[in-house]
């Protein structure tokens, strides 16, 4: 099965914990994934695994066929499989304007400092953060962050896939609506996403399907509704059966 | 026993020495704030960049050109530190390393010994002395030796240069960014272990060219780094550890608080007024006056 993001197998262990027990997902280019599971299901690990922070213990990962397992971050990234945390990473001391930028150059970008200026100016406008493009990073709150973090994401040209862990935890309606938005325009321009959220309702609304992992392994994959139904899921969530 | 004249002379070359004090500040704090580590080896790149301007000056392009030789000295330890950072110090990063302090420290004084042992084994234990063909200068009124009016302007040329590359180049850009979130750089795609060796080798640098401007007063020998070390140690104290501006001052301050403690109370003491004000500031302010509390990435 081709996709732009396939992992294999992909196990990782702590001590005597497995954290990600052989994990095998498929990505279609173009879809917006949800990733789902109780807390602990080895879903962060599993973003780690895959972008570069940590390596596996065994198995692949590929992007766009080309098997990326155990490059550094900076090699993920520059292959086009981008990232954000699940507390908004920002260079707190650079201004809004200067976090956008340091990916933009960082990328191996051919187009010059004027295209990453209007790109950065258009996602200044979009993500309401333009009021603020002078301020240090670290006086914007927490959801300004999130927003920024995944803008500073949306600068690099040619990105094939975007992971975003958590993206909406902890951020007011409003913030979070523009963070859709967000990521919907990008979605349509090209961008596949795969969203780690606890938010049920974001997810029905932009995920077409979602995977469910439980205690570090894919428990189920398909349509939320579909998925909600099962009892092995819902006895995962809850502890117990519903009825 | 008191004079004007007397005062602003002290306050003057206490502000031409700081500077000089401030480069191997800055090249200490800067190393610690991209790769996260001490280099207690900053006196040896001070020493090897004094001994490359004697041998250029001396064997090479003669006392006329001794401020082509400046330049030789400092891309010379520049060079020598980023060919050195991938193999000795990369490590710590690259793989995972429990102990990242011990690892820089023991790699580093090992550095240290390494390098004074390989003076000695080169050069002798000899003193030796660039020449210039700097005449005697006039500060305002004051004359002044011109190879140490020199080297102040100098640094204060290189601090110049300094600033221009962290706030308005890329590279800048991007080494403020690590300096703040390392694996935020690196999921921005930036290559820090690159990054790592450019600090590196700029912090060397700028004790290289110190050592370079400070080779004809304070002479080359073997250990010349040593006093120059702890006075940069001294403003990471005054001036906070991983602060840049706290760097400067802390070293024109120190400078300053030398000279004066020199001129009005007692010359022999010079080293030891500085150690008074670090005490100070360790009682005032114990993380430095530009210092942040508990800064740890």
């Amino acid at each position: 099965m081709t996709g732009i993001l396939v992992t294999n197998g992909l196990t990782k262990r702590y001590g005597g914990l497995t954290a990600n027990d052989a994990v095998a997902m498929t990505l279609a280019a173009g879809e917006v994934r949800g990733l789902i599971g109780p807390n602990g299901a080895g879903k962060t690990t599993f973003v780690n695994v895959i972008t570069g922070i940590e390596r596996p213990d065994s198995g692949e990962v590929a992007l766009d066929g080309k098997a990326i397992t155990g490059l550094g971050p900076h090699r993920i990234a520059a292959r086009g499989l981008v990232r954000s945390f699940q507390v908004a990473r920002v260079f707190g001391n650079l201004t809004v304007r200067e976090n956008l930028m340091v990916p933009y150059f960082a990328s191996e970008q051919t187009s010059g400092t004027a295209t990453g200026v209007a790109r950065m100016v258009e996602l200044l406008r979009l993500s309401t953060l333009e009021p603020l493009a002078d301020a240090p990073a670290k006086s914007l709150s927490g959801g300004q962050r999130m927003l920024l973090q995944a803008c500073a994401g949306f600068m690099i040209p040619g990105v094939k896939v975007h992971v975003l862990d958590e993206p909406f935890a902890g951020i007011n309606p409003v913030v979070k609506d523009t963070l859709i938005e967000l990521i919907l325009q990008e979605n349509r321009s090209g961008a596949t996403f795969l969203i780690v959220s606890h938010e049920m309702d974001i997810i029905r609304r932009i995920c077409p399907r979602v995977t469910v992992m439980i205690a570090g392994k894919v428990a189920a994959e398909g349509p939320l509704e579909e998925i909600a139904r099962r009892e092995d899921v819902v006895t995962a969530y809850l502890g117990r059966s519903l009825q | 026993m008191y004079s004007t004249e007397l005062l602003i002379q002290t306050l003057i070359s206490g502000v031409m020495i700081g500077v000089l004090y401030a480069l191997m500040a800055l090249g200490i704090t800067f190393i610690y704030s991209i790769v996260r580590m001490i280099n207690w080896a900053m006196g040896e790149f001070y020493m090897l960049g004094s001994y490359i301007q004697y041998v250029v000056v001396a064997y090479a392009l003669g006392r006329n050109y001794w401020w082509l030789a400046i330049i030789v000295s400092t891309a010379g330890t520049f060079l020598i530190g980023y060919l050195l950072e991938p193999i000795l110090i990369k490590p710590m990063h690259a793989r995972a390393m429990e102990r990242r302090d011990d690892y820089a420290t023991v790699v580093t004084i090992a550095l240290l010994l390494m390098l004074r042992s390989l003076a000695v084994a080169i050069g002798g234990p000899y003193q030796y002395r660039p020449e210039t063909n700097l005449p005697i200068m006039w500060v305002g009124p004051l004359p002044m030796e011109g190879a140490r009016v020199m080297a102040s302007v100098f640094a204060l040329v290189a601090l110049a240069l300094f600033w221009l590359v962290i706030s308005k180049t890329w590279i800048g850009l991007a080494l403020r960014a690590a300096a703040q979130n390392r694996v935020a750089a690196q999921t921005s795609g930036v290559d820090v272990f690159r990054l790592d060796a450019v600090a590196f080798a700029i912090g060397v640098a700028l004790a290289g060219l110190a050592g370079a401007l400070l080779a004809p007063l304070f002479l080359v020998y073997p250990t010349n780094g040593a006093v120059t070390t702890v006075k940069g140690f001294e403003i990471i104290v005054i001036g906070g550890l991983g602060s840049i501006p706290g760097a400067l001052i802390g070293g024109v301050l120190l400078g300053v608080v030398e000279s004066l403690g020199a001129a009005f109370i007692s010359s022999p003491y010079q080293n030891a007024y500085g150690f008074v004000l670090v005490l100070l500031i360790l009682l005032i302010r114990p993380y430095g006056l530009f210092g942040e509390r508990g800064r740890e990435a």
